[in-house]
């Protein structure tokens, strides 16, 4: 033992100095860097766990932003197709509109062109009266004093038939000439109806034809020449 | 810190290696004389125990520990923050997050902590002593000692060295080994030559040294000198040095207090983890009567006993042996090639204490990691052991 | 001359005794040839395998170890 230099004093100092040290090592190396590499594991554990939930509330947010959208979407589609919607009725009114105008426009034209020809054949029917008195003294031969020759004439055009006497509420009296207001006012007493609406067709050529809602009498020249025809025939 | 061996520091690499060259003809090292034990200041005792070099050689290693301690323990994070603290924080802090993950391989979950501690401590006192003989000086710069050997009352001269002086500095002459009058008196005329002309001031013929040593032990010529008393550089005595620091690990009696703290360390673990049924691994008494083969039983539990034994010794042994011949084998070399060979000696002795260091940490924490696991359940755990016993 | 006798068997001993290195060196040469082996078919355990090699080499090392201290004490101790 002498010769290997083991000496109990210095085998004893050196256990107790061992153990000194491991217990200081302990207190101020070891336990507090376990904790430190402790605390460092879990603070990324931690943020793996973080970084993880991040991800998922991404995910979730994109998720959600991708719903936002479809819906906004779906929104924009629906605003889209009720603008589209309200548009084609808006046309269709103003179509409609438009149409009506037009129709109010063909109507107005229409009376107006109606009123032009009423003026122009009243134009026309003192020189068809002339005509026809200087045709009917040629061919007769004697002359009628004017007064009874208008006369006549105006009888001609707005004899009321005897039967439409007993018509009554709303009746049309169609003349191949314009009649005046005297005759008008004429006719409307003899009719004796509520309201006679006056209107011009040359194609009767004379007379009168009185309409009324459930009855015409026609009182025309046109078939009075249709009935003699028919008769000849 | 990064090294930079362009520019002007390799110049400085240059001339100290051309210096050493120089160093090494004019003042060639000499041969320490080896022993095992520590070598003994010339001081004294301290409470009885004389004190040796590798005790002061455990001095500057718990030293270093302490300061290891302070500069850790200061620049540790507290607060939490994961801010670095310092190259060396880091670098320790990373060496031991490694050798917690490596314990944490190996030892059980429930016991890592004591384990862990157990290796950490022995790994850096182990490594600390180890790396002390890469130091410049540490075995190399101490006392001169006149080498004598006290036998039956009257001293023993042995071999040595003669003294030089360099500027008030002694050193041993390694030119001049020291002999005696009496043998220098059988010396060739040459050979003798050769002395004076290095400068040697031992082994003067005997005539010449009468009147030398009359004047240095004045009138009572047939006395005896008292050796441990001598006048540094009389020619007289042979010298060595003495180092002031030795490499701890090369004293048995920090390997074995070591072993025995790991051994002794080994069976607390074992009975901690296993109770009183811990010493069923060296008693096994339990399958007698039972088994055809109880008596083996009995017989394996006692030479698990010697084992426990045999681990001690290996322990110490193992590292003393290993320290000890690297110690020499730098002292070798250098002697034989002081320039270039002991280069590589360094590095080999650099991975020689580390692996040793971490040798002797890991097999406690084997040991101790075996130690827990009950003994009858894991055969494969005991060949293990009994192969680790070796 | 009998000091002589005694340095020679001093030293006759000891070289017998690093005989004993023999096995370590053979013990370490198969331990890293085996783990070397290892580590070229199974790179991804490297760790583990040089772990495992250099604790076999510490336990194949420290056979030849006990030799070197036998021929120490022999050299040193013994007087």
């Amino acid at each position: 033992m002498e010769a290997l230099g083991i000496n109990l004093g210095y085998l004893l100092i050196q256990i107790i100095a061992f153990i000194v040290i491991y217990v200081l090592l302990t207190r101020f190396v070891y336990d507090p860097l376990i904790a430190v590499l402790r605390d460092r594991r879990t603070r990324i554990q931690r943020g793996l766990e973080d970084a993880e939930k991040a991800a998922n509330a991404r995910m979730n947010a994109e998720a959600e932003a991708e719903k936002v959208l479809q819906q906004a979407r779906n929104e924009a589609q629906g605003i889209v197709d009720e603008a589209r919607g309200r548009g084609e009725e808006v046309a269709q009114q103003v179509q409609q509109d438009a149409r009506s105008e037009a129709e109010t426009i063909r109507n107005d034209a229409r009376l107006a062109a109606q009123a032009e020809r009423d003026a122009q054949l009243a134009g026309l029917r003192g020189q068809v009266a002339a005509i026809s008195i200087a045709v009917a003294q040629q061919l007769i031969g004697a002359s009628l004093d004017e007064a009874r020759q208008q006369a006549l004439i105006n009888d001609f055009f707005a004899k009321v038939p005897d039967s439409a006497r007993t018509l009554s509420g709303d009746v049309t009296v169609v003349s191949a000439m314009p009649l005046d207001d005297a005759e008008q006012q004429k006719v409307q007493e003899e009719i004796g109806a509520d309201s006679v609406a006056f209107e011009v067709d040359p194609s009767i050529l004379g007379g009168l034809i009185v309409r009324s809602a459930d009855q015409v009498v026609d009182g025309s020249v046109r078939s009075g020449l249709g009935e003699m025809s028919q008769r000849l025939g | 810190m990064t090294l930079n061996w362009s520019g002007k520091r390799r110049w400085i690499a240059l001339v100290l290696v051309l210096a050493s060259f120089v160093v090494m003809f004019n003042w060639p090292p000499v041969v320490p004389v080896i022993q095992l034990p520590g070598e003994i200041y010339p001081a004294g005792e301290v409470f009885g125990l004389p004190i040796t070099n590798t005790f002061v050689g455990s001095i500057v290693v718990w030293i270093v520990i302490l300061l290891l301690i302070r500069v850790v323990s200061g620049r540790r994070p507290r607060d939490g923050g994961e801010v670095p603290r310092g190259g060396f924080y880091n670098f320790f802090e990373m060496a031991f997050e490694g050798l917690y993950g490596f314990i944490g391989s190996i030892a059980p979950e429930r016991y890592l902590g004591p384990i862990f501690k157990m290796f950490m401590t022995i790994f850096i006192l182990v490594l600390l002593s180890n790396w002390l003989h890469l130091i410049p000086g540490i075995d190399s710069i101490g006392f001169l000692h006149p080498h004598v050997h006290k036998v039956e009352g009257h001293y023993e001269l042995l071999d040595g060295f003669d003294l030089a002086t360099l500027g008030g500095v002694h050193y041993l002459n390694g030119q001049c080994a020291w002999v005696s009058p009496e043998a220098a008196a059988t010396m060739s005329d040459e050979a003798l030559q050769a002395r004076a002309d290095a400068g040697c001031l031992s082994g003067i013929p005997a005539a010449d040294a009468a009147d030398a040593a009359d004047e240095a032990a004045g009138d009572d010529h047939g006395e005896e000198i008292d050796y441990h008393h001598v006048e540094p550089g009389d020619p007289a005595v042979p010298w060595v040095i003495l180092p002031y620091v030795r490499v701890p690990s090369t004293d048995l009696n920090m390997t074995l207090a070591f072993a025995l703290i790991a051994v002794v360390m080994i069976q607390v673990m074992g009975f901690r983890a296993l109770g009183i049924g811990y010493l069923t691994k060296f008693f096994n008494f339990s399958t007698l009567f039972k088994s055809p083969l109880g008596g083996i039983d009995v017989a394996v539990g006692l030479l698990e006993l010697i084992g426990e034994m045999a681990k001690i010794l290996s322990f110490a042994f193992r590292l003393l042996g290993s320290m000890f011949a690297g110690s020499i084998l730098l002292f070798v070399i250098s002697f034989l090639l002081p320039v270039i060979a002991p280069w590589p000696v360094f590095l080999l002795e650099f991975f020689v204490g580390l692996i040793q260091a971490i040798v002797f940490g890991l097999l406690t924490a084997i040991f101790m990691s075996l130690a827990t696991v009950s003994h009858h359940h894991d055969e494969e755990h005991h060949e293990e052991a009994a192969a680790g016993a070796h | 001359m009998e000091e002589a006798v005694l340095v020679a068997g001093k030293a006759i001993g000891a070289g017998l005794a690093m005989i004993g290195a023999l096995g370590g060196g053979i013990g370490i040469g198969l331990s890293v040839g085996g783990a070397v082996q290892g580590m070229a078919r199974n790179p991804d355990h490297t760790g583990t395998i040089q772990t495992n090699m250099i604790l076999g080499v510490a336990f194949a090392e420290a056979v030849a170890i006990y030799a070197l201290v036998v021929s120490l004490i022999i050299l040193f101790v013994l007087s």
